[in-house]
């Protein structure tokens, strides 16, 4: 419980610097030390593999894969931004509150996993491993199959249909 | 000068007599423990003043961390040195020589000249992130190296999820490097950051594939275990190291490469090719901000080397039978020392690669073929490890290759170019 305490305020500040700077490499970075801190929190907690995978995954992959999309393409205007901010505000908040509502409606009606026992061993890697290519192996081959097919997309609109193929190297 | 003396004497019986593979922990001084020395000495230190468990743990740890720190960062100096010196020989110079007999006191001359160098910020970078970038390249590397097993008594924190914990450790990199090109708030540096961070986007990949292969085989994300699964000779003289397999010789070549690529060094150093980019996304840093990037580097390097040794060359198992009662931890420095000296023979030896070349290799060439040691280890695992084992795997991986390098060949053809510049 001690760890939730000292991580979450952190994980919420971190995330609400994110939605809320205005310059687009900083959110990035928030947005990666938000995903970061909830490694943190798994690696408290005892998931280990989770925590180590989400590392991996989201502050090596998807946040990288974001800061790269930052660098390539052109930073808008953050004055704009900056003035079209009450208007999101109100927008954000509106579709924030109904879930907030629904999700402590779900908490008051009692936890489906008791949060604060302590008696949750760690789980090893192998029965991860099981569970995932044992009971899950349909979800897991879904969404191969989606990524797969966004890789190829993503191929497909990389390639530039109006230019020849490249000259040999040399 | 007597108590070096009688310790050198004490290592040398308990060496010669094999007194210190049998009983590892009945003696502080015996040379199988010798690196774990300072943490044994805070561990009993802290008893012997009747401190509580956890003090002990963290006292024990934080010596352990001391002692990994105090050697690589030695190692860093020395082989600043040996580098320059290699390079030196390589290229028919002499090297730096100037400093201390045979230049040994260069490292330290460097050292205080990076120190006392003006620390410069431009006007135009983020401060915070230009400061925060440097540091952050430095972690990374030594949490990497922190769970490394040196020897059979000396792993500084054995993790059940070392392998693991080693590359999500070594994604931070990534995100220092974006963070020091973007925040010097310049062009150099910029493009030295996009190079960087897609050379390492694409060299990961190979790099966590072939390492793959030897989770399967050894069945653990362990390397401690990794290392015990390598124990053992074929044949009685044989080690039965992972390199030594079909599947294993393809995928240590391509974590080598990956690994080189990795850490930026030559022939894959686009991202700081001097003659291209300035420094790439150091050209904004300067002084002790510039020596961290640097050490962050060379660290990077020996954690690297010391887990491809780890995943493939056995690692601290001895390369012959019969040769146990030399301390464990001396063959892995000594196979670390042999890995390390490739890559400066690689570095003095190739020239540096062009962008558009450096991922077409990856993608075309590395990437598939470590995507096919994954199905070729599985058929070595269970068509006996055998005469059988070796017909089938050979076959599988060598025709893709020579496919691909003909590919390559022909593609790169160069039909006899006339050099007419040294005439």
């Amino acid at each position: 419980m001690i760890p939730l305490l000292i991580l979450s305020p952190l994980i919420l500040l971190a995330a609400l610097g994110a939605v809320w700077k205005a310059r687009p490499v900083h959110a990035a970075l928030l947005l990666a030390l938000t995903l970061a801190l909830v490694a943190v929190f798994y690696l408290t907690v005892g998931a280990e593999f989770v925590g180590l995978v989400q590392f991996m995954v989201y502050v090596g992959g998807v946040a990288i894969l974001i800061v790269f999309a930052l660098l390539i393409t052109r930073p808008g205007d953050e004055a704009a931004e900056v003035a079209r901010r009450p208007r999101s505000l109100a927008l954000g908040l509106s579709c924030v509150a109904p879930v907030l509502g629904l999700l402590l409606y779900a908490f008051s009606k009692g936890l489906p996993v008791d949060v604060a026992g302590e008696t949750n061993p760690p789980l090893p890697v192998k029965a991860v491993g099981m569970e995932l290519f044992g009971n899950a192996v349909p979800a897991v081959l879904a969404v191969a199959v989606l990524l797969t097919a966004v890789l190829i997309g993503a191929a497909l609109f990389a390639r530039d249909p109006g230019k020849k193929p490249e000259p040999p190297i040399g | 000068m007597r108590v070096p003396a009688l310790i050198a004497l004490v290592m040398a019986a308990s060496a010669s007599c094999g007194w210190a593979a049998e009983a590892p922990n009945r003696s502080l001084l015996a040379p199988e423990a010798l690196p774990r020395l300072p943490q044994r000495l805070v561990e009993l230190g802290l008893e012997a003043l009747k401190a509580p468990d956890w003090l002990v743990a963290i006292g024990s740890f934080a010596a352990a961390a001391g002692t990994v720190v105090a050697v690589f960062l030695t190692a860093f100096a020395l082989l600043s040195l040996i580098e320059r010196k290699t390079l030196a020989r390589i290229q028919n110079r002499i090297g730096p020589n100037r400093a201390g007999p045979f230049g040994l006191l260069q490292p330290v001359a460097d050292g205080i000249k990076m120190l006392t160098k003006e620390d410069i910020v431009p006007t135009k970078s983020e401060w915070f992130l230009h400061l925060l970038a440097p540091v952050m390249i430095v972690i990374p590397s030594i949490l990497a190296l922190g769970v490394i097993p040196y020897g059979r008594e000396w792993v500084p924190v054995d993790l059940p999820l070392g392998l693991l914990f080693f590359f999500a450790a070594g994604t931070m990199t990534e995100l220092a490097v974006f963070i020091a090109g973007w925040a010097s708030g310049s062009k150099f540096p910029m493009l030295g950051a996009m190079r960087a961070i897609s050379q390492m986007v694409s060299y990961e990949l190979p790099l966590i594939i072939s390492a793959t292969s030897v989770v399967m085989l050894s069945g653990t994300l362990s390397l401690s275990g990794i290392v015990e699964a390598q124990a053992g000779f074929h044949l009685g003289f044989i080690p039965a190291w992972y390199i030594l397999t079909p599947w294993g010789f393809v995928a240590g070549v391509i974590f080598l490469i990956a690994g080189n690529a990795e850490s930026n060094r030559c022939p894959f150093d686009l991202p700081e090719g001097e003659s291209e980019i300035v420094a790439g996304h150091m050209t904004e840093y300067s002084g002790f901000k510039y020596a961290l990037f640097f050490m962050g580097e060379y660290l990077g390097l020996f954690a690297i080397s010391g887990l491809g040794i780890t995943l493939f060359l056995g690692g601290w198992q001895p390369p012959l039978p019969g040769l146990g009662f030399v301390p464990s931890w001396i063959w892995f420095f000594g196979k670390l020392a042999a890995v390390i000296f490739f890559f400066l023979w690689v570095r003095g030896t190739f020239p540096r690669v062009r962008i558009d070349q450096l991922m077409r290799f990856a993608w075309l060439c590395l990437i598939p073929v470590s995507l096919l040691t994954l199905p070729v280890a599985a058929i070595w695992q269970y068509s006996g490890k055998g005469a059988l084992g070796w017909l089938l795997c050979s076959a599988i991986l060598l025709v893709p290759f020579i496919i691909l390098t003909v590919r390559f060949n022909r593609r790169m053809a160069t039909n006899n170019r006339r050099y007419t510049f040294a005439e």
